[in-house]
């Protein structure tokens, strides 16, 4: 299935919605407010345009009140070029301060969610493969994407209405009760029943708006499946009974938008209703004022411009408000990320030896944890190895290997052949027993050193996007062209890359997708190939290869096992013939182990396999050979 | 072709044309409404200062009445009547509101309903080789984001554009009512102020496509790294992947703060000409008031309308520049939808057919001058099993394709049971034969789900005898779920073996005359393999059988052998009479036999080498 098309709502990860969205989990709010604080100044002027925003909004109704009792009680003896010089001045203020917010809210914005997105991505350089196994790719992307983006937002923009809203409706509190406190009184007494009504309604609307986006997310990937297995639906002539599915699901999804939209229909003309009752009280009590002196005209046409200002600020407030409860599990998400920590990392004590040998002269015998660089022995003592809450994929496993040899691994699918590589290269650790480093458990040794002494070739072979030249110099970035075109040579890669256009300089597309499985596998073994490990492991490296190809990366895989260790993990008889010693791997344990003529002599569980699956490549190899 | 294309679109809106403009009514009667408010408090206001109240307007009567104040009301009353009207008002436009909002909702979204189901279906029959040459990706965002702008087109957008419209045609009359010198005033700025948004939303949509482009760069730094952890790790690169990985955040980062600065820009320039036209209208007013033209009581309605109507028009130039990304969407969509479906109108039989496959002289090619199948000729009795041998590229698989009539032969003939292929309804034919393939797909639904596909109906029993038969049943029963395991994402992985072998159970259950394994077995171990095939020759005369295989091992069950090369038959026969002829199947065989000699002569080296030793 495309990890593309992942969904948080269509996959349980442990982390439910519903229990996140009762209550204000301040705790957390404030973790990603610090995110916010290392922007003091941002936040300082955010706060500041917000409130000069509600300050010359609450300003122009007053202006508007003096200019009409000015030209009401004085006539025209009044000259009102001070108003509009007054209004003018608000006119600036408004603009620069909302400006301003959207500049100082913008910085925050972005600045907040690419350094939550930095957090997020240096951890996961360091996290080990157990943290991988339970999360998507398509998880961890939603983590950092729109999580991030949203959250953000929340907090540029959450804080920027917050803050102006609370300062304009102080704002027009204060001035209504300031110009008569009985009319003021009155049209604030709507307030609490509007307050209530709004935080009900948006809980609800946000609550079916994510229903909608649910449906819609079941839809994407219904047309990715209906699309991906047409021939399939075609073949099975299952079209009528995949309409009919999908019909529900468009069904759910009619619902579901038709709920949501009628209750933000119904939402306004309650909202617009009790403040017209507002209007009303104002009209009412302030008419009756005027009449009797107590208040001006001016006074009274304020009072009705505020009374229609004044609940604006409870809906964007309400909207913050469910929003912030709906983010929660986002929330709770993305930091689980960042705070993550690796199962496997360096000791304390491996990060003393570290700081300890960089302080010390250079030495190239040296790695950077004060042992032999050189690896001249690797043994595995008593090893079993389970992934978390499973049984033990491997049992007791027992196995040296010296320096220059070659180890091929063989057995069948889920015997726990790759495991023994995930554990040599530490990407994984074992549950018991010991891996030893020339005598030295490879827990005390550096795990970077380790890791930058692999090369890996793997058979789903990933190409990152670049040129060709650029992916077989990934390990080692420095390397000149030269070193490049030898190693892909090395590899049998040299003639298609020359083929291409661009040659070297061939950009390859989203995962390599412009390449062949093979071709794949072969930039990969480059990438190996230059890189110079002193450890060598490949997977089921050459499967995607033609036999051809493969014979001729037999000349150059010599010179590549050559003084190093190596595990080949392989289908192909000549790669594995070849090897120093043959592991045979069933259901965790080594059954078998020698040379190939010694275990052709066994007659057990690899000559079975050898004798198979010669046939098998030799009826392929007959056929294509025949074809050509 | 341009009306071709609006036309899918107008069709759709059929059965919702009513109810949409129902909500556009709804909305035109709720604004006259609401901007009945306004002009009840100028009244008011104008009555409060001259300090008598007014005769009661004729269509307020029933109000009053109802409230009980009389034709000459005193002045309380009269603001009771007043504040009755404003809410009233208020109330009964509000609900025409709502009104709007769910006739809006209910339309849109049934025409959007009605695209998604169309979108579908159309998919689902579109010819194979539609699909062949289209980008997965790509047209899953056809029918989502694409869809997606549409809905907010007719939901969102026509509704706005009305809105506008709709408030200026229904305010301007009152305005000019009201005082022509202040109407005129009033909508002084709107012109500056809509072309001012149009351009200046033409001009910042390249933007928000650089940030949407350094969105997807990001996204696509993320997916290569996560997905190619291992390699980053195995070549120790985490500091060159965050390096990397920086570049693209703050290159997202700064695009995103370029285009919040010019929507800063953009919001404050606006708020400058829209408060600098409710100042004007302020003070040239009050001037007006002073000068015994204008009562205080209109210029409060002039501001309050102003205030109505300024900010939508601030708004159409976004919507405007929005619905552009309609129309790109409407022809994105129509591409799809004006692709011809696979033909349908051919008669189905009335019965199951017997099986028995003729070809004479068959050619095909997906480009002309590029033939990928040549003059092929075959005879199949109902029950007989026939074996493909041939390299890859020879055109085995696009045989099988041709007698699903997933693609049309161009030459030549193909029958079943007598008739003509190309006069069989197309799902008829494809109920008569399962077809298992190299990389089955499976649906992400429960095992048993899955394999009803071949029967929806089939029971327990049935279902447990095509998975034994497919020697799956044994791996099925081991997950935790059994046959509820969802396959995917959310529940088992399987393994190439299995999927393969569940798609044959889901062939055999299908029971069909006839059974096409097209490389069906290359991922499942040999064992299993000789399981299935004695399996399956029990089974031998249900169906007639076409397998395409590398093994020679499964070839020897077959009645007839073909071996195809460069889209011809190069031979054809049985076994014993392949082998007696000098060709490709009797080098297979030969190397087969060597091989045997070869492992012989290993193991007497080995025995040499060990009794060296000893």
């Amino acid at each position: 299935m495309s990890e593309a098309y992942y969904d948080d709502d269509n996959y349980s990860d442990g982390f439910d919605e519903n229990a996140f969205q009762k209550g204000m989990k301040l705790a957390l709010w404030k973790k990603l407010f610090g995110y916010a604080l290392i922007y003091k100044f941002e936040v300082g002027m955010l706060i500041l345009c917000a409130m000069t925003t509600a300050i010359s909004e609450v300003a122009f109704p007053l202006i508007t009140r003096n200019v009409i009792d000015a030209v009401n009680i004085h006539g025209s003896n009044i000259n009102l070029i001070q108003y509009a010089l007054a209004y003018f001045a608000f006119i600036l203020l408004l603009c620069i301060s909302v400006g301003g917010f959207i500049w100082f809210g913008g910085i925050i914005r972005t600045h907040v969610s690419h350094d939550i997105r930095r957090d997020g991505f240096r951890n996961l350089q360091n996290l080990s493969f157990s943290y991988y196994d339970y999360r998507p790719v398509g998880w961890l992307m939603a983590r950092m994407t729109s999580d991030c983006e949203r959250l953000s937002n929340i907090l540029a923009w959450g804080m920027l209405d917050l803050v102006w809203g609370i300062t304009m409706m102080a704002g027009i509190a204060i001035a209504m009760l300031y110009m008569n406190m009985f009319l003021g009184l009155a049209v604030l007494s709507v307030l609490p029943v509007l307050a209530w009504i709004s935080v009900t309604f948006q809980k609800r609307i946000l609550t079916s708006a994510r229903q909608v986006r649910k449906t819609n997310s079941r839809i994407t990937g219904s047309f990715n499946e209906s699309i991906m297995g047409v021939q399939t639906t075609k073949a099975f002539v299952k079209e009528a009974e995949n309409d009919r599915q999908f019909g529900s699901l468009t069904d759910n999804m009619y619902d579901s938008s038709v709920l949501n939209a009628v209750q933000a229909a119904l939402y306004l003309p309650i909202v617009l209703t009790l403040g017209s009752l507002a209007t009303g009280l104002a009209l009412v009590i302030g008419g009756i004022q005027v009449m009797g002196g107590i208040v001006t005209a001016g006074t009274l046409v304020a009072f009705l411009t505020y009374t229609r200002h004044f609940f604006e600020p409870i809906e964007e407030l309400a909207h913050w408000f469910a929003e912030m409860q709906m983010a929660q599990a986002s929330a709770e998400r993305i930091i689980s990320l960042i705070e993550a920590e690796s199962e496997i990392q360096d000791s304390a004590e491996v990060v003393r030896a570290i700081q300890r040998t960089s302080l010390s002269a250079q030495n190239h015998e040296l790695a950077i944890d004060g042992y032999a660089d050189r690896i001249n022995k690797i043994e595995f003592k008593n090893v079993s190895f389970a992934y978390a809450n499973g049984s033990n994929v491997l049992n007791d496993i027992n196995l040296t290997i010296h320096q220059g040899e070659s180890i091929a691994v063989v057995g069948s699918t889920g015997g726990g052949k790759s495991t023994l590589v995930n554990l040599l290269c530490r990407f994984y650790e074992p549950t018991a027993g010991e891996i030893l480093i020339d005598g030295v458990d490879y827990r005390n040794r550096s795990l970077h050193w380790l890791q930058s002494n692999l090369g890996i070739v793997l058979q789903s072979s990933h190409i990152f996007g670049g040129t060709i030249a650029d992916n077989i110099r990934y390990g080692k970035p420095q390397s000149s062209m030269v070193e490049v075109i030898n190693a892909a040579r090395l590899a049998g890669a040299d003639d298609f890359i020359r083929e291409m256009k661009a040659g070297y300089d061939h950009q390859v597309g989203e995962g390599g997708n412009k390449l062949s499985a093979g071709q794949k596998q072969l930039i990969s073994f480059a990438r190996a190939i230059l890189a110079k490990p002193q450890i060598l492991v490949m997977d089921e490296a050459t499967s995607s290869v033609d036999t051809v190809t493969e014979q001729y990366i037999q000349q150059g895989m010599q010179q590549l096992l050559d003084g190093r260790i190596s595990l080949i993990i392989a289908h192909r008889l000549s790669t594995i013939r070849n090897a120093d010693r043959i592991l045979v791997i069933e259901k965790g344990r080594i059954i078998e182990q020698g040379s190939h003529l010694q275990l052709m002599a066994e007659q057990g569980r690899y000559h079975f396999l050898y004798t198979q699956q010669k046939i098998d490549d030799t009826v392929k190899t007959a056929s294509t050979l025949a074809a050509g | 072709m341009l009306s071709n294309k609006f036309k899918v679109f107008w069709d759709l809106s059929k059965g919702q044309r009513v109810t949409y403009l129902t909500a556009i009514v709804a909305m035109a009667i709720g604004y006259l409404l609401m901007f009945g408010v306004p002009l009840v408090v100028k009244f008011s206001i104008d009555a409060i200062l001259a300090d008598s109240a007014p005769e009661v307007p004729g269509w307020l009567y029933l109000l009053a009445s109802w409230i009980s104040v009389e034709a000459r009301p005193d002045m309380f009353d009269y603001l009771l009547l007043a504040a009755a009207a404003i809410i009233l008002l208020t109330a009964v436009s509000g609900s025409l509101f709502y009104v709007r909002g769910r006739c809006t909702a209910v339309a849109s979204e049934g025409i959007v309903r009605a695209l998604r189901e169309k979108v579908f279906h159309h998919l689902e029959h579109l010819p194979a080789d539609f699909h062949d040459k289209a980008d997965t990706g790509d047209l899953v965002q056809r029918c989502t984001s694409d869809v997606e702008t549409f809905r907010v087109f007719v939901a969102v957008q026509v509704i706005e554009i009305s809105r506008a419209i709709l408030l200026l045609l229904t305010v301007l009359p009152i305005l000019f009512f009201l005082d022509t010198a202040m109407a005129f005033l009033s909508m002084a700025s709107m012109p500056v102020l809509f072309i001012f948004a149009v351009l200046f939303f033409l001009k910042v949509k390249v933007l928000f496509k650089s940030v949407d482009e350094a969105e997807a760069k990001l996204t696509t730094v993320l997916q290569e790294n996560l997905t190619g952890i291992r390699v980053v790790r195995a070549f120790a690169q985490q500091e060159t992947e965050s390096e990397k990985f920086a570049v693209r955040n703050a290159a997202f980062r700064d695009k995103n703060m370029h285009l919040m600065r010019l929507l800063g820009l953009y919001f404050s320039l606006s708020d400058l000409i829209c408060m600098t036209q409710l100042g004007a209208l302020l003070i040239v007013g009050a001037y007006w008031v002073q000068t015994g033209d204008l009562s205080i009581g209109t210029l409060f309605a002039f501001l309050t309308y102003e205030g109505m109507v300024i900010w939508p028009i601030r708004h159409l130039g976004r919507v405007l520049t929005d619905s552009g990304k309609a129309v790109v969407s409407v022809q994105r969509l129509s591409e799809i939808l004006l692709v011809p479906q696979e033909t349908q109108h051919e008669p189905e039989l009335p019965h199951r057919l017997k099986g028995a496959i003729y070809m004479s002289g068959v050619s095909f090619a997906f480009d002309a001058g590029n033939p990928v199948l040549e003059d092929i000729s075959l005879h199949l009795n109902p029950g007989e099993i026939l074996a493909i041998l041939g390299p890859p590229g020879s055109g085995k698989s696009t045989l099988v394709q041709l007698l699903l009539r997933l693609y049309d032969y161009q030459q030549g003939t193909i029958q079943l049971d007598g008739q003509e292929l190309s006069s069989l309804n197309r799902k008829y034919i494809r109920s008569q034969i399962s077809t298992v393939l190299q990389e089955p797909f499976l649906y992400s639904a429960s095992i048993a789900d899955n394999l009803r596909v071949g029967k929806m109906n089939a029971d327990d029993l049935e279902v447990e005898a095509a998975t034994r038969a497919a020697c799956i049943h044994d791996s099925i029963s081991a997950f935790s779920s059994g046959y509820d395991s969802m396959v995917g994402e959310r529940g088992v992985t399987l393994s190439g073996g299995q999927r393969q072998r569940i798609a044959l159970a889901r062939a055999l259950l299908k029971d069909p005359p006839i059974l096409i394994l097209d490389d069906a077995l290359s991922a499942v171990d040999t064992d299993t393999e000789a399981k299935i095939l004695n399996a399956l020759h029990h089974r031998k005369g249900r169906h007639t059988t076409i397998i395409i295989a590398h093994r020679l091992s499964t070839v020897l069950a077959a009645d007839k052998i073909l071996v195809l090369n460069h889209g011809r038959i190069i031979q054809s026969g049985n076994h014993e009479s392949l082998m007696a002829e000098d060709g490709m199947y009797q080098k297979l065989c030969q190397i087969q036999g060597s091989l045997e000699t070869g492992i012989a002569s290993d193991l007497a080296i080995n025995n040499k080498g060990v009794n060296q030793h000893g």
